[in-house]
């Protein structure tokens, strides 16, 4: 669907270079303690005007508490959160000038989408033209102009969740938050609303922060993906810094596939490290992190960095196919080392491809400038 | 159940046939005024031998009958309507806020609805007596709201169980203050559960005898305590008609109360 330039909201006209760096939103040190659980565990955490953050992890990280904390619908243990430059730490939520969109929509079912749309606008007492003015253009910008007069129940769930999104721009607050909004939606639609959320970010340039357990679509939307893990932050960065260069092995198997192969530090190779595993030992580039040899460690290789074919310059290992399944564009094999451990290989489809059968003995090889050295997994 | 009965569509019939003959028993001696009240005027008599609106001619014509009457739809009127102003906020209070002491305030609300209402009656003349509320209308509706209170709060808390937080999280999001969410977005959505705690508590008031007959002498003396008393001295047929003009009333409100139900469960 197409996005028509945004008029409706009196933005802070084309914000200056200078205002993009603005910090919206700042948690220092902020814990959240249920009882005995720590929901939350000293976070601090920057999101800047204008970015499209997401918060991602498994369930039970920490995610809807973060952004209920920031709503203001709880209060932090400890810490503090500062929104558009004052302490908001206990600041009512109707005094945060927020957004939000939860993933039952949250629509009044008593008003029309007409009047859904109206209320925000309502409690901050605008004129009444304006606020069919406003109502209007933002209906037309999500297209769904032509369902004003209906009830939310009346409508699909793709719908509803456009109108409460369109319910949240129409009053252009500073922050919009999102807890997983289209986690109700089925997969053809939530990809169709995963784009249109991110050009009505691109168009009307409101600070989002989007709460998702969905790889996938973090790695679409965002410019920053902060990962959670256990009510800390595991990693933050853009979507292919998490993805080139996680820093745990969580943030390497929590986003992307990933083969972790787990070793000793020894000398050698050309960065002058290497990792001596249960299946070889292999060359290693330089590690983000102090090693030295004799500690452990664990070596990344994603899928799609390795080949069968091998090469010049290609570190490998020998194993059997077990598997071999076709994924449409990519065909994933499933190899077997002499260790019983399995690396997963992931190559193009292509029409002159060798057929790999089950038992074949093959070599799967990666370029060691792909792999990835990581400190070793401590519990958390 | 279905072990003594088995689930046979013989032993549910049965069961439903006993179940509607309990109903006409426990019905059939309000029925009977129904015919009596068209009869004979001179003598309660069944059956009537002639069909006459003479009863209800007397009742409507006696002010002693049509006043108590329009004292007790008075009282029911204010009753209803102060309980509502008291209960519904009250009820809101207590499902939604976090304060310290909610389940000794919810007992003390539904207080009146354990105490035996004799020792109400007895209780509230004795204070009242110091007050000079006794047999003022004032009186009779402040006890009134005691008795009808649990029923609102009842209904409206349960109706609030069952309704969205997650829409009075998100106006509060989109700056709207506690009362405007209040009028706004969870009195909308209570509609039904009020009006059946209001016909309910309309309905109590309306048929309450024991601390009216405590409360009320010549003054502020209400239809079911006027019937009461008329019972013991006098005994007319007219009784026959006022009886059933109740049971019209209290059937029409029963019947709002099922259709009210009926429709949320249609739409909750
Ligand atoms: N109201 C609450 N009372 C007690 N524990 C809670 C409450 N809300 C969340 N938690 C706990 O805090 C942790 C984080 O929860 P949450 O923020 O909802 O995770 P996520 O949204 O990432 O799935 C979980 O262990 C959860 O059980
Ligand atoms: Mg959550």
């Amino acid at each position: 669907m197409t996005v028509t330039p945004m008029t409706v909201t009196p933005a802070p006209a084309s914000a200056p270079v200078a205002e993009g760096d603005r910090a919206m939103v700042e948690l220092q040190g902020v814990t959240k303690r249920y009882g005995e659980v720590d929901a939350l565990k000293r976070v601090d955490l920057t999101i800047r005007k204008g970015e499209f953050v997401t918060l991602l992890g498994p369930s039970g990280s920490g995610k809807s508490t973060l952004l209920n904390l920031i709503a203001g619908m709880i209060t932090p243990s400890s810490g503090r959160i500062v929104i558009d430059g004052r302490d908001a730490t206990t600041l009512p939520t109707n005094q945060r000038g927020l957004g939000m969109v939860f993933q039952n929509y949250a629509l009044m079912p008593h008003m029309t989408v007409f009047e859904n749309i109206a209320f925000p606008l309502q409690v901050r007492h605008l004129p009444k033209d304006e606020i069919k003015r406003k109502v209007e253009q933002v209906l037309d910008l999500i297209q769904l102009g032509h369902v004003a007069g209906r009830r939310p129940r009346e409508l699909s769930g793709g719908q509803q969740q456009r109108i409460s999104l369109a319910r949240c721009i129409v009053y252009n607050p500073a922050l919009i938050l999102m807890d997983e909004p289209l986690g109700a939606l089925d997969k053809n639609l939530r990809e169709q609303m995963q784009l249109e959320i991110k050009r009505l970010h691109a168009d009307l340039g409101i600070t989002m922060l989007y709460v998702t357990h969905d790889q996938d679509e973090a790695l679409t939307m965002s410019d920053r993906i902060v990962l959670m893990n256990g009510g800390k932050i595991e990693q933050q960065g853009k979507p292919d810094e998490l993805y080139f260069k996680p820093a745990t092995v969580f943030s390497a198997e929590f986003i992307g596939s990933s083969n972790l192969i787990p070793g000793i530090v020894e000398a050698g190779g050309v960065s002058g490290l290497s990792l001596r595993t249960a299946i070889g030992t292999f060359p290693v580039p330089a590690a983000d992190f102090a090693v030295s040899t004799g500690d452990k460690a664990m070596l990344l290789v994603r899928p799609e960095n390795m080949t069968l074919t091998g090469g010049p310059g290609v570190t490998s290992v020998s194993g059997r196919i077990d598997d071999s399944i076709l994924l449409g564009g990519v065909v994933r094999h499933f190899v077997r080392c002499k260790d019983q451990s399995t690396i997963i290989v992931q190559e193009l489809n292509q029409p002159d491809r060798p057929i790999a059968k089950r038992g074949d003995e093959v070599r799967a090889g990666w370029p060691p400038a792909h792999a990835r050295l990581l400190p070793p997994s401590v519990p958390h | 159940m279905n072990a003594l009965f088995g689930s046979s569509r013989l032993s549910r019939n049965l069961i439903a046939t006993a179940a509607w003959l309990c109903y006409v028993f426990l019905l059939l001696p309000s029925l009977i005024v129904i015919p009596i009240s068209f009869g004979n005027p001179g003598q309660i008599e069944f059956p009537p031998r002639q069909f006459t609106l003479a009863l209800y001619q007397q009742f409507f014509t006696d002010q002693a009958w049509w006043g108590s009457m329009v004292q007790s739809l008075l009282v029911a009127t204010v009753t209803t309507m102060l309980t509502l102003v008291l209960a519904v906020p009250a009820a809101y209070a207590l499902v939604r806020s976090q304060l310290p002491r909610r389940n000794l305030l919810r007992g003390l609300f539904m207080m009146p609805m354990l105490v035996p209402v004799i020792v109400l009656g007895l209780g509230l003349y004795l204070q009242f007596s110091n007050w000079g509320l006794l047999d003022t209308t004032t009186g009779l509706v402040l006890s009134h709201i005691m008795l009808t209170t649990p029923f609102i709060m009842v209904s409206v808390m349960s109706g609030l169980h069952h309704s969205d937080v997650s829409l009075e999280t998100v106006a509060s999001i989109m700056g709207a203050s506690r009362p405007v969410i209040f009028f706004r977005v969870v009195l909308p959505q209570l509609k039904a559960s009020i009006a059946v705690g209001a016909l309910f508590a309309f309905l109590m008031s309306l048929d309450e005898v024991v601390v009216a007959y405590f409360l009320t002498g010549t003054k502020a003396m209400t239809l079911p305590v006027k019937m009461y008393s008329s019972i013991r001295w006098e005994l007319t047929p007219v009784l026959a008609a006022v009886s059933t003009l109740l049971t019209l009333l209290s059937l029409l409100i029963a019947l709002g109360i099922i259709a009210l139900q009926r429709k949320t469960e249609a739409n909750p």
